[in-house]
């Protein structure tokens, strides 16, 4: 009797579950399958309807790309995921803390206003930074150069700049995210912690640093791994600012992505394309694993 | 209770979901029921303004009830043709589109040659411009209807017609002259590739053979960027569209290089804007010579290989091979027509814009339409942005943007 009870829970379990693993399925699993699949065919526009498995041979030219323009990529990739990761965390956790204070007034307002660059489109809003605050001679920082009697300055044309400021886009659009999350985190805990602290005489940073961020971390952990791949595999603020065709820039800074989309994807080559999609996402994979293992270890 | 609606609920949603599948597959192409019974009906996929729509649909609706043509607006339609050009259930009949894709559609098979519907000397009747940019490995694919090309625009505010420059070296003085305080001689989108094409072809040099091999770091090639860096140092930094043509309509430019669809929105600006010829190379005597494209009609294989249909195609084909909508369609565009007789009306020779456009058209060179193309447009811009905005020496970044684009057509296989 308890068997048929909880086979029919199973069951239930599963019919509940099917659509969404439908839907994951059709809209995750097949596009990769499918994708592994094409890496390992002839698949081009001479080869479109009538292309034949050719084995590993697109593997070995896609580590032709691996090359030191790869590299090069890779490495800024690195350096613009950390460079986020850290901005994010810190503005974002300063940001919730200051919605958190306890008399502030239009706590509401100020929420509803900081998730406006969340609602926007993400190419409305990049192509917006990029015409209305960095053009040289239409926008904004500029004008406010001009006002203060400084030369215009170029800011995606220099690489050094053009980081800086697809930074800056990244964090705009990025932040409501973080905020929200560490927000949520923050009134998790509990108050009578603080009170205790406060009883025996914690500062602001000393409340942080030992109470609510090892308070918040399992909370916000989740959100920081989207976020970190997210960043990780960024492609529309690097190429929209800087790298859009027919709107180049003149900087040279390339992610993993936007490298290899100018390198393979363009030559409608989609066996070759596939097996290069492929190699970076065994590289996140190979990440993922690294960072759970890590994770893990700390949490042991 | 609240568990058995919800378990059914999630039921109905994975019956939606299949049902949604199994639909997706087999929805027939042409949802509408046909006016006459034996009527034959052609969907035509394009991306036009609504106005040049209108003028076609139109012209088609002629052949109604006999056949009965929809045209559809297709966005992103040539990704589109490549994942269902082949699949009779999804593919159009024909597109409507510029000629420089159908190297790729030919290649992939997708395309039927327009010779099998319209006759040899119906043909003859085009621009011979045009039917070179419609023909691939020696097969017409394409039925031309209009073109355009660049055009010399300058506001007469700041340049008298008798002040054009009809050489390169008489514009880069009239630039040095008037290039001060945010205000600019002449802009052009100086690292696209589309733009730059033509100070290439007028020093002789073009961007990739008709046998596919690039010719980036040709002498030609190389003289041109060479000479071209001047010009672009007396312009502004950026050479994106939206600058570089905010500038001209806002009065911070005398001259620009732009096509046809800049002209509306320049006279709305309330610009008393002059058209003229491309300035002779004093080195060379050559003219700028820019790219050309072609629009028209193109027939796909799964189509023409229905013998229901195949009938109807030609008769739409034909339907278009008159001076009326060439007319139409060209005005409806501002581009120029393709169909040569059109030249003769008045109405299209009192048409100082498109009467000028033939001219040019004359020069210029319609967009190399082989697959390999596909890939040149981004070595190409990457060796512009490298001589004109980072500074790297031209014959550097020449060879460096060849083998990239050796490299890429490799690849291409």
């Amino acid at each position: 009797m308890w068997k048929l009870k909880t086979d029919k829970c199973v069951l239930r379990s599963w019919l509940c579950l099917s659509p969404s693993l439908l839907i994951i399925g059709l809209i995750i699993v097949f596009p990769m399958i499918y994708t592994a699949y094409i890496s390992l065919t002839n698949m081009n526009i001479y080869n479109w309807f009538d292309f034949e498995i050719i084995g590993l041979v697109n593997y070995g030219r896609a580590l032709l790309v691996f090359d030191s323009g790869f590299l090069h990529a890779l490495s800024v990739t690195f350096l613009w995921t950390a460079a986020n990761m850290i901005l994010q965390l810190v503005i974002a956790f300063v940001m919730a803390s200051l919605l958190n204070v306890g008399k502030l007034r239009l706590r509401r307002v100020y929420k509803t206003i900081l998730m406006f660059p969340w609602a926007m489109p993400g190419y409305v809003s990049i192509l917006l930074w990029r015409n209305g605050m960095f053009n040289s001679q239409f926008g904004l920082l500029n004008q406010w150069l001009d006002r203060l009697g400084f030369d215009p300055v170029r800011w995606l044309a220099d690489d050094v700049t053009a980081f800086i400021s697809c930074l800056a886009v990244n964090l705009w659009l990025a932040l409501p995210f973080m905020i929200m999350i560490i927000d949520g985190a923050l009134q998790s805990v509990d108050k009578s912690y603080y009170e205790s602290a406060l009883i025996d005489g914690a500062g602001w940073f000393d409340r942080s640093v030992k109470l609510t961020i090892p308070a918040i971390r399992p909370i916000i952990g989740p959100a920081v791994i989207i976020t970190l791949f997210t960043t990780f595999k960024q492609f529309d603020v690097i190429y929209l600012l800087t790298q859009q065709v027919g709107a180049k820039t003149g900087a040279n800074i390339h992610t993993v992505l936007t490298y290899t989309y100018e390198t393979a994807f363009v030559t409608s080559n989609y066996g070759y394309s596939s097996a290069i999609s492929m190699c970076i996402f065994a590289l996140l994979m190979g990440l993922t694993l690294l960072v759970k293992t890590k994770q893990r270890r700390r949490n042991a | 209770m609240k568990r058995k609606i919800i378990a059914g609920f999630m039921a109905f949603l994975l019956l939606a979901v299949l049902a949604a599948c199994d639909s997706a597959g087999t929805t027939p192409s042409v949802p509408d029921a046909p006016d006459a019974p034996d009527a034959v009906e052609l969907i035509i996929w394009h991306d036009k303004e609504d106005a040049v729509a209108a003028e076609l649909q139109a012209e088609l609706d002629k052949l109604n009830p006999e056949i009965i043509v929809s045209l559809e607006k297709k966005h992103g339609l040539t990704e589109a043709l490549k994942m269902s050009g082949n699949d009779p259930r999804a593919a159009p009949d024909m597109y409507f589109f510029a000629h420089d894709k159908l190297g790729v559609y030919a290649e992939m098979g997708l395309l039927a040659p327009v010779t099998d519907f319209v006759d040899a000397v119906t043909l003859d009747g085009f621009l011979p411009m045009t039917i070179s940019a419609a023909t691939y490995k020696g097969e017409v694919y394409q039925l031309p209807i209009y073109f355009e090309t660049l055009l010399f625009m300058y506001n007469r505010a700041f340049m008298s017609d008798e002040d054009v420059p009809a050489t390169t070296e008489d514009l880069y003085a009239y630039m040095q002259e008037v290039t001060k305080d945010g205000f600019y001689g002449f802009l052009e989108q100086h690292s696209e590739a589309y733009f730059s094409a033509g100070w290439i072809h007028g020093f002789g040099g073009e961007m990739i053979s008709s046998d596919g091999v690039p010719q980036l770091n040709s002498e030609k090639t190389i003289a041109a960027l060479n000479y071209h860096l001047k010009f672009v140092r007396l312009m502004i930094g950026e050479s994106d569209y939206a600058t570089t043509n905010t500038l001209f309509r806002e009065g911070m430019a005398a001259s620009t290089i732009g096509g046809p669809w800049l002209v509306p929105a320049v006279r709305e600006a309330g610009i008393d804007l002059g058209l003229s010829e491309m300035p002779v190379v004093n080195e060379t005597g050559l003219p700028l010579a820019p790219f050309s494209g072609v629009q028209g009609l193109h027939v796909l294989k799964v189509a023409a290989d229905n013998a229901d249909k195949n009938a109807a195609i030609g008769k739409v084909l034909n339907q278009l091979c008159n001076t009326d909508i060439g007319v139409s369609m060209a005005q409806a565009s501002g581009s120029a027509p393709a169909f040569e007789e059109c030249y003769e009306l008045d109405t299209v020779q009192g048409d100082d814009m498109v009467m000028l456009m033939r001219k040019v058209a004359e020069d210029a060179v319609p967009m190399p339409s082989i697959p390999e193309m596909d890939v040149m447009w981004n070595a190409v811009n990457n060796m512009l942005v490298d001589v004109n905005m980072r500074r790297v020496d031209v014959e550097e970044a020449a060879n460096k943007a060849q083998a990239r684009a050796e490299e890429l057509i490799a690849a291409m296989r």
